[in-house]
């Protein structure tokens, strides 16, 4: 279970997260919607330990990461799985190299077993005949579900994506969305993703959030929300044609 | 305008600051052994290949222009014998260690912060942490290792062309018999010529390494900023062994002679 309590930060002298609570119980998939540059992608680094807050605290299965050496967040995030926005594939390696690569670093599988595991989760994910491809051959989609195969590839217990379904067409976005929430539900992730993808998100999610200037405007289910009379989130939800 | 001087000198600082950290954290991780040394191989590999050639070809062209010049002045003299020992100490002492590291940091240098620099801006040291792996053992220590292993070995093959080169002029130009050649640069050769050479180039190889691999490590700025760092990389290397050499040399005069 996470839990983010009173969380905020200040970059580059502006103020960009404010007192933001929420919790998100294991299993679940919270969606974070919200215009760009309201400070999303800043509240995912969060937790996963890559910024330190200037207030508040991240209770992960009851203990506060916020206080955790550098050696203690390195250790923590074997049980996270982070999809970057673009990927985050490491150039100098092929798509087999790249999946593989946690399970080299974290597990004492032998090559067999690590090609075994490679094949299964590019299975799962739908990707067939990409290993010996390098980043730079594949399509925006294919990278973001070769990133989503190594975020899952250790059996992630913590997921997080962020704006999964950014830069992709409509019927890939479609896709890499019931792709997410197929392979979270399989594998029994507690999932928090952002976007600002609010017909994908009202889809696949448990729970949504808006957040706006910072702060958390609204959270709830897709009906909560949906209903919610606070006037940025009738606009932002109006202007997202839902 | 007092305040923007301040401004910009605590900035200074700061990132001075910020470097001396940084080595801090390549120096523990490589003392407490954490070091992947089929990367370092492959680094080697890479940076060596990236620059012996060009070494080895400024090399010859300041042996060869060593001793065309050295046989012209010292024939004024009546002293033309001495351009073996010319030759050998000036690149010995001064000219190889401090061309190759120059040579070097705008080959492999400018490599290794535009790679580091293009994987940061790509977010790839943040997916690096994100799965739990140290950054700086994984992408720095090895750049850094092979940095330090490499330039010193390209010291000594600058050294040697270098030596060959004035040798070709030596016997062609100034007509000098070959095995007075060879017997003078031996004989002109002492160990602190060769040594101190030797510990300038391990010195300008850590100073190469830290440079290019910090400014890499926190280029920010997309594409753009991947040009401007890097630049700065080379930049800052060239100024730094120049400033490096000169309190080196008095350092070795002082002590050894």
């Amino acid at each position: 279970m996470i839990k983010v309590n009173h969380l905020s930060k200040t970059l580059d002298d502006q103020k960009v997260l404010t007192d933001i609570s929420f919790q998100v119980s294991e299993g679940e998939i919270l969606i974070i919607l919200g215009p760009s540059g309201v400070g999303k992608t800043v509240l995912l680094k969060h937790l996963i330990g890559l910024l330190q807050p200037d207030q508040g605290s991240i209770v992960i299965n009851g203990k506060d990461i916020t206080k955790f050496s550098q050696q203690q967040q390195l250790a923590m995030r074997k049980d996270f799985g982070y999809l970057f926005q673009e990927g985050a594939l490491y150039d100098f390696m092929n798509v087999f190299e790249n999946v593989a690569f946690p399970l080299r670093e974290h597990t004492n599988f032998n090559a067999s077993k690590i090609r075994q595991r490679v094949q299964e989760v590019l299975d799962m994910v739908d990707l067939h005949q990409v290993e010996s491809k390098m980043p730079l051959e594949l399509s925006g989609g294919m990278k973001k579900r070769v990133g989503l195969a190594r975020a899952i590839v250790l059996s992630a217990k913590i997921l997080l994506c962020d704006e999964p379904t950014s830069g992709l067409d409509p019927i890939r976005s479609h896709d890499i969305s019931d792709l997410i929430r197929q392979v979270v539900k399989k594998i029994g992730a507690t999932t928090v993703i952002t976007s600002h993808d609010v017909i994908n998100a009202f889809r696949i999610a448990d729970r949504v959030a808006i957040l706006h200037e910072g702060r958390m405007e609204v959270m709830g289910t897709v009906q909560e929300v949906s209903s919610c009379q606070d006037a940025f989130v009738k606009e932002f939800l109006q202007l997202s044609k839902v | 305008m007092n305040v923007v001087i301040v401004k910009n000198l605590m900035a200074r600082l700061n990132a001075m600051g910020e470097a001396v950290l940084f080595l801090g954290d390549v120096l523990k991780v490589i003392f407490s052994g954490r070091v992947r040394f089929s990367q370092v191989l492959m680094q080697m590999y890479y940076q060596g290949v990236q620059s012996v050639v060009i070494v080895i070809l400024a090399s010859m062209a300041s042996g060869v222009v060593l001793g065309l010049q050295g046989s012209a002045t010292l024939q004024r003299f009546g002293a033309r014998e001495f351009i073996a020992p010319l030759v050998a100490l000036s690149l010995l002492r001064e000219l190889g260690p401090v061309f190759t590291a120059f040579i070097y940091s705008g080959k492999s240098g400018a490599g290794i912060t535009a790679e580091l620099g293009t994987m940061n801006t790509h977010e790839q040291i943040q997916a690096t942490r994100a799965l739990g792996v140290d950054p700086i053992e994984f992408l720095v220590v090895p750049r850094f290792l092979a940095c330090v292993l490499v330039l010193p070995v390209l010291v000594i093959i600058a050294e040697l062309v270098g030596m060959l080169g004035g040798y070709i002029v030596g016997i062609t130009q100034a007509q000098l018999p070959s095995a007075i050649y060879i017997r003078q640069t031996m004989q002109s050769i002492h160990y602190v010529d060769f040594f101190s050479g030797l510990i300038k180039s391990v010195f300008f190889s850590v100073i190469v390494a830290w440079i290019c691999c910090y400014q890499g490590f926190f280029t920010s700025g997309g594409a753009l900023g991947v040009g401007r760092f890097t630049t700065r990389a080379v930049a800052y290397s060239y100024i730094a062994v120049l400033l490096s050499n000169v309190v080196l040399t008095m350092f070795i005069l002082t002590v050894w002679g």
